[in-house]
């Protein structure tokens, strides 16, 4: 999913590179394993089971950026991140999942700053459920990312658009 | 015969305070007591009270964040060289510049290696 209707200074597809390198550098780093982008996916907004976790920025652009993942997903990936197992999505497994998406879109948003100033980010919010839809970002400047590494794959969208203020 | 060093752990995320915790262990340094907060506000008042040796803070968090925790400490005389790390996700060069002039002692960007991280701690707890 890329759009891009707006004069901001940075094109969709150089924010899906921002987002694929802030994920390798996670992946690498903190969960050793490697992670590979293979495609841009379309939100269509169909409904899903699993978890939901979203950040906000704030500043010169404001926008949200978001990571989705199914249920067994965020248990592997909690269990590489804490080396403990999780079989089920618990308190640990939601907090974990915010963590990460809190390194992901932090990672972006320090680049992101070389284009727009000094901006903020939100704490996560995880949801985790069944039937779960979002709607389309209303951004001026959107992408979203799926990305699979050895056991799964994540869902990683960033909409961004212009403050008003 | 030297006191092993406490610590506080400043984080809101539980997964990143264990994270702490278990490199703490790695570092192969004895370590007294660990406390845990899960914010500025929190980690104040663990600090009354005990002697801790080095604050391990993240910046972003609810109620106080790291900066503000930083900024406190430093205007206070019972904790203005008390040594305090911050592990965060904020890298901007802004940032940093701006941790090291209100008197943080390290920074440390998340994500981190933990062998990286281990050996940073390991100096920092040896000196």
């Amino acid at each position: 999913m890329t759009s891009d209707t707006s004069t901001l200074p940075l094109s969709a597809q150089e924010m899906g590179e921002m987002l694929s390198a802030a994920t390798q550098d996670l992946f690498t780093s903190m969960l050793g394993i490697e992670v590979e982008t293979v495609s841009e996916y379309e939100d269509e907004g169909d409904p899903f089971d699993g978890v939901l976790s979203l950040i906000g920025i704030t500043g010169r652009v404001v926008g949200t950026g978001t990571l989705i993942c199914s249920a067994p997903a965020a248990c592997d990936l909690s269990s590489k991140f804490l080396m403990t197992e999780f079989a089920s999505v618990d308190e640990q497994v939601l907090d974990a999942v915010g963590e990460l998406t809190n390194m992901i879109i932090g990672g972006f948003k320090n680049v992101l700053e070389s284009h727009f100033g000094r901006l903020q980010m939100s704490i996560p919010s995880v949801i985790h459920g069944c039937n779960i839809s979002t709607h389309k970002t209303k951004a001026d400047v959107a992408v979203g990312l799926r990305c699979v590494y050895a056991e799964g794959e994540i869902r990683l969208k960033v909409g961004l658009a212009a403050s008003r203020d | 015969m030297k006191e092993p060093p406490s610590l506080l752990i400043v984080d809101d995320s539980t997964a990143i305070r264990k994270i702490l915790l278990r490199v703490l262990n790695q570092t192969g340094i004895t370590l007294g007591d660990v406390f845990e907060a899960g914010d500025g506000k929190e980690a104040l008042k663990v600090l009354e009270g005990k002697q801790i040796s080095l604050v391990l803070s993240d910046i972003n968090m609810p109620n106080m964040d790291g900066i503000e925790l930083l900024r406190t400490l430093r205007a206070a005389p019972q904790w203005k060289t008390l040594p305090v790390v911050l592990i965060t996700t904020e890298g901007g060069q802004g940032r940093v510049e701006e941790a090291a002039e209100l008197g943080a002692t390290s920074y440390v960007r998340k994500p981190f290696s933990a062998d990286q991280l281990r050996d940073k701690l390991a100096s920092l707890l040896a000196s």
